[in-house]
C-alpha cells in the first residue's frame, strides 16, 4: 500500500528521480534545468542501470547529427516506418507522434547543455532498411567518453563485461574488433557505448550539483489525502528514509525482468535469462500499482535469444550474453524436437517471438527454450560465437560430435529429426535457397553488408565436428509499466493523470508496443520520455507537502 | 606481460616453510577463487578457480608443470590455460634469514594469447599482481598459524 504523509521528512527535494539509467538521468537534468532541486536515488551500488549495460544507442528520427551528415529525414517518413512496424498495436498511437516530435529536441537539448555527444555510425542502416520510411542515421553512437572526468563516479558506472570499449561503428557490437585499440582505451579509461552515454550524463549532473544516493532503493510512494504523490519511502542502510517531493517523483528504475512472479503474471513468454542488471525487479511497477496507476504494454519485453559462456559470472548469476553465429551461413536453430521453426537471422526482438507459439494440436509450446544453434567447423573457423574466437579450440562446455546423430544424443534432441532437418537444410543450401523459412531474405541478416542474401546467410552444415549451443529465453528488459501521457505523467486506472507521478524508460509503458524500431529502439523512447517527464515535473507548481 | 611479485618474511624456519609449501594439498584452497585441483603426477597438476576481475568473475582451468624443485629454496613452474588461451610461469623462493626466520617470494606471470590477448592482458595487469600478493600473504599467514606454539 502507498504510505501516508509522515510526521516529518528525512529529506526534501522538488523532484525525486528513481534510477540512474538514460531515462532517469535525462529526467534529472531537465528537471534541474527548470529550476527544481533534484535528488536521484539508485538501488544498487553501481549506477547507470540497463543503459550503462547496453550499447547506449538511441534511435532518433530527424536528429541533428544525421542532418549534419547530409541525411534528410522527415516526420512523415519516421511515422510511416514506425506505424508499419507497430501495426496499430501500440498502446497509444498519439504517443508515437509525441515521440517523433520530441526525440530530436531531446538530443538537441543534451547536445547544447551537457557533454553528451553522438555520431552517426557509418555503414549502419535500419534493421528493417527496406521498409518505406527507413533511414540510416537515426541510430546514434555515443562518442568515446573520458571517464576520468567524473572522478570517483567512474568506477561506479556499470560495465557490460562483453562490450569492449569500441563504438558501434568500430565494431563493438557487430564484429571487426580491434583488440589493440581496446587495450589502449582501457589503459586510458576511455569508455564507449552505454558507459559513455551514462558517463556524459553523470558529468552533467555533477556539474549541476545534483546529488545521487546509491544503495537507496525506493520502496513505496507517499500520497496525501487527495491522492497526490508527494514523496516516497526509500531504504538506506537498513532504515527507512522518508523523502518529500514538492513537485513530483519520476519512476525510471528499469523493468521487472528479474522478478519471477511479475514475469509469470504479465509476460506472454516466460523469460528465464535476462541480460540486464539483476536489480531490475519491478520496484517502480509495484509502487505505481499501489497508487492505482493504469498499466500498458504489460505482456511485452525487448526480447533477445540469449546465449551463455558458463565461465562468466556477473553479480551472482551466469552472465547472459549476445551470442553470435545465428545469421549463419553454416548454422540453424532447432527446437527440442530437432526441427527448425523460424528464420534464424531475424532481429533479436523478433526471433524470440517464435518461442511462445502454441501448438493447439500437440498441446504444447514446441519452441520453448532452450532451443539449439547447430553449426559446423566452417562457421567455427570464421565467426566469433559467444566468447569463442575463430581459430581457437572450442571450450569443453560446448557440446560437439563427429556426426549430427551423436550431437543430437548429447543434447537430448530427437536424432532422427535433427538428421532429417540438417539433410534438408544442406540440400537446399546447395541450391542457395531456404523454402522453409526464407533465410537470406531479411535485411537484418546481413545488416552491415547490404542486407541478407543466400551467399551471406545460407551454407551447408557438413564439416565436422558439429557443435551445439543452447539459446535461452532472454530479454534486454521488459517494456510494460504504468501508463503515461505526453508529459510522461502516470495515468490512473480512471484515466486521469496522477498528480506528482511520472515514469519513463523500462519502468513505464513502452510507447512502441511490440516493436523495436532499430538499434536504439529502447533508449530513444526512454530518454525522450525522461526528457518530457523532467520538463513537466521540474516546471510543475511546488506543492505543500 | 602482466606479472606480479610479492615478498614477505615469516618468523618460521625455512625447513618448516618448505614442509608446508611442498605439500600442494595444504595450501591449494588458499588460492584466491579456488574451486578444485587435481594432482596428476609429481610434476603436473590441474586447477580450477574463479578469478574476480572486478566487473565480472571468470572461471578458469589451467595446468601447472613444475620445472624446478630445489628443496628447500626454490620451485618454478609453467602454467597453461586449459579453458582459455593463455600461458605463463611462476616461482616460489625461500631464503633463510636467521635460524627461525624466512623470506618468501612469490612470482606469477600470465600472458593471454590470440586476438583477444591485448585486451585480456590489459585486464590482467592489475589482477595478476593482486593475486600474487593475496596468495603469498595467505600462505604466509597459514604457515605462521600452523607453526604457532
Amino acid at each position: 500500500m502507498a504510505t501516508r504523509r509522515p510526521a516529518a521528512w528525512d529529506r526534501e527535494a522538488d523532484v525525486v528521480v528513481m534510477g540512474t539509467g538514460g531515462a532517469a538521468l535525462t529526467a534529472a537534468i531537465l528537471a534541474h534545468d527548470q529550476g527544481a532541486k533534484v535528488l536521484v536515488l539508485e538501488k544498487a551500488a553501481m549506477i547507470g542501470g540497463t543503459t550503462a549495460f547496453s550499447g547506449g544507442v538511441p534511435w532518433i528520427p530527424m536528429n541533428r547529427y544525421m542532418r549534419e551528415a547530409g541525411i534528410e529525414d522527415s516526420r512523415e517518413d519516421a511515422l510511416t516506418y514506425l506505424r508499419r512496424l507497430t501495426g496499430g498495436k501500440e498502446p497509444d498511437p498519439h504517443l508515437l507522434e509525441v515521440y517523433v516530435d520530441n526525440a530530436h529536441k531531446m538530443i538537441d537539448y543534451l547536445h547544447e547543455h551537457t557533454p553528451l555527444r553522438f555520431a552517426v555510425p557509418k555503414n549502419y542502416p535500419e534493421y528493417y532498411n527496406d521498409l518505406p520510411g527507413a533511414r540510416a542515421g537515426r541510430s546514434l553512437d555515443p562518442v568515446p567518453f573520458d571517464l576520468n572526468q567524473v572522478g570517483e563516479w567512474g568506477p561506479k558506472i556499470r560495465q557490460n563485461p562483453t562490450f569492449p570499449p569500441l563504438t558501434l561503428e568500430e565494431g563493438g557490437a557487430v564484429g571487426g574488433i580491434d583488440f589493440a585499440k581496446i587495450a589502449e582505451r582501457m589503459e586510458k579509461n576511455i569508455v564507449t557505448m552505454g558507459r559513455a552515454l551514462v558517463g556524459a550524463l553523470v558529468k552533467a549532473l555533477l556539474d549541476r550539483g545534483v546529488e545521487i544516493l546509491t544503495e537507496t532503493p525506493g520502496k513505496e510512494l507517499v500520497v496525501n489525502d487527495a491522492g497526490e504523490v508527494i514523496g516516497l519511502v526509500a531504504e538506506q542502510g537498513g532504515r527507512k528514509l522518508y523523502i518529500g517531493a514538492r513537485k513530483g517523483v519520476v519512476l525510471a528504475s528499469g523493468g521487472f525482468e528479474w522478478n519471477r512472479e511479475l514475469v509469470r503474471a504479465f509476460l506472454k513468454g516466460h523469460v528465464t535469462h535476462p541480460m540486464s542488471p539483476p536489480g531490475n525487479e519491478g520496484d517502480a511497477l509495484i509502487m505505481a500499482m499501489e497508487v492505482g496507476a493504469a498499466l500498458g504494454n504489460m505482456s511485452e519485453a525487448w526480447w533477445y535469444p540469449t546465449m551463455q559462456d558458463p565461465t562468466f559470472e556477473y553479480e551472482g548469476h551466469i552472465l547472459n550474453q549476445l551470442g553470435g553465429g545465428r545469421m549463419g551461413p553454416n548454422s540453424i536453430v532447432v527446437n527440442r524436437h530437432g526441427k527448425r521453426f523460424v528464420n534464424e537471422g531475424t532481429t533479436y526482438m523478433d526471433m524470440p517471438k517464435s518461442f511462445y507459439v502454441y501448438d493447439p494440436v500437440a498441446l504444447e509450446w514446441p519452441n520453448e527454450p532452450p532451443v539449439w544453434m547447430i553449426f559446423d567447423q566452417q562457421l567455427k573457423d570464421r565467426t566469433m560465437i559467444i566468447t569463442m574466437m575463430p581459430g581457437e579450440e572450442a571450450p569443453e562446455w560446448v557440446p560437439r560430435a563427429d556426426t549430427i546423430r551423436e550431437l543430437a544424443e548429447k543434447i537430448g534432441v530427437n536424432a532422427d529429426n535433427l538428421e532429417a532437418t540438417v539433410n534438408r537444410w544442406n540440400e537446399n543450401a546447395r541450391k542457395g535457397v531456404d523454402p522453409d523459412f526464407h533465410r537470406g531474405t531479411m535485411y537484418f541478416e546481413n545488416l552491415t553488408g547490404g542486407g541478407g542474401s543466400p551467399e551471406a546467410n545460407i551454407g551447408t552444415i557438413e564439416k565436422p565436428p558439429f557443435y551445439a549451443v543452447p539459446i535461452y529465453y532472454g530479454t534486454l528488459g521488459t517494456c510494460g509499466g504504468p501508463r503515461i501521457n505526453e508529459n510522461g505523467q502516470v495515468v490512473s486506472l480512471r484515466g486521469k493523470p496522477i498528480s506528482g507521478l511520472y515514469a519513463a524508460g523500462n519502468a513505464a509503458m513502452g510507447v512502441m508496443g511490440q516493436t523495436y524500431a532499430s538499434a536504439g529502439g529502447t533508449i530513444g523512447p526512454a530518454m525522450t520520455f525522461g526528457y518530457l517527464a523532467g520538463i513537466a515535473a521540474g516546471s510543475a507548481p511546488s506543492r505543500e507537502i | 606481460m602482466p606479472d606480479g611479485k610479492h615478498t614477505l618474511e615469516v618468523p618460521v624456519s625455512i625447513d618448516k616453510v618448505w614442509t608446508y609449501v611442498s605439500d600442494i594439498d595444504k595450501w591449494a584452497p588458499l588460492v584466491p577463487g579456488y574451486i578444485e585441483h587435481q594432482i596428476i603426477s609429481d610434476r603436473q597438476s590441474t586447477w580450477s578457480f574463479k578469478g574476480d576481475l572486478g566487473f565480472v568473475k571468470k572461471t578458469v582451468k589451467l595446468r601447472i608443470d613444475i620445472t624446478e624443485w630445489t628443496e628447500p629454496t626454490r620451485v618454478t613452474f609453467d602454467l597453461t590455460g586449459l579453458s582459455d588461451n593463455f600461458a605463463g610461469n611462476g616461482s616460489f623462493e625461500a631464503e633463510a634469514i636467521g635460524g627461525d626466520r624466512t623470506r618468501m617470494t612469490g612470482y606469477l606471470n600470465i600472458n593471454a594469447k590470440g586476438a583477444m590477448g591485448p585486451m585480456v592482458n590489459s585486464i590482467l595487469k592489475s589482477f595478476v599482481p593482486k593475486t600474487a600478493e593475496e596468495l603469498s600473504t595467505a600462505i604466509a599467514d597459514k604457515i605462521v598459524e600452523v607453526n604457532r606454539g
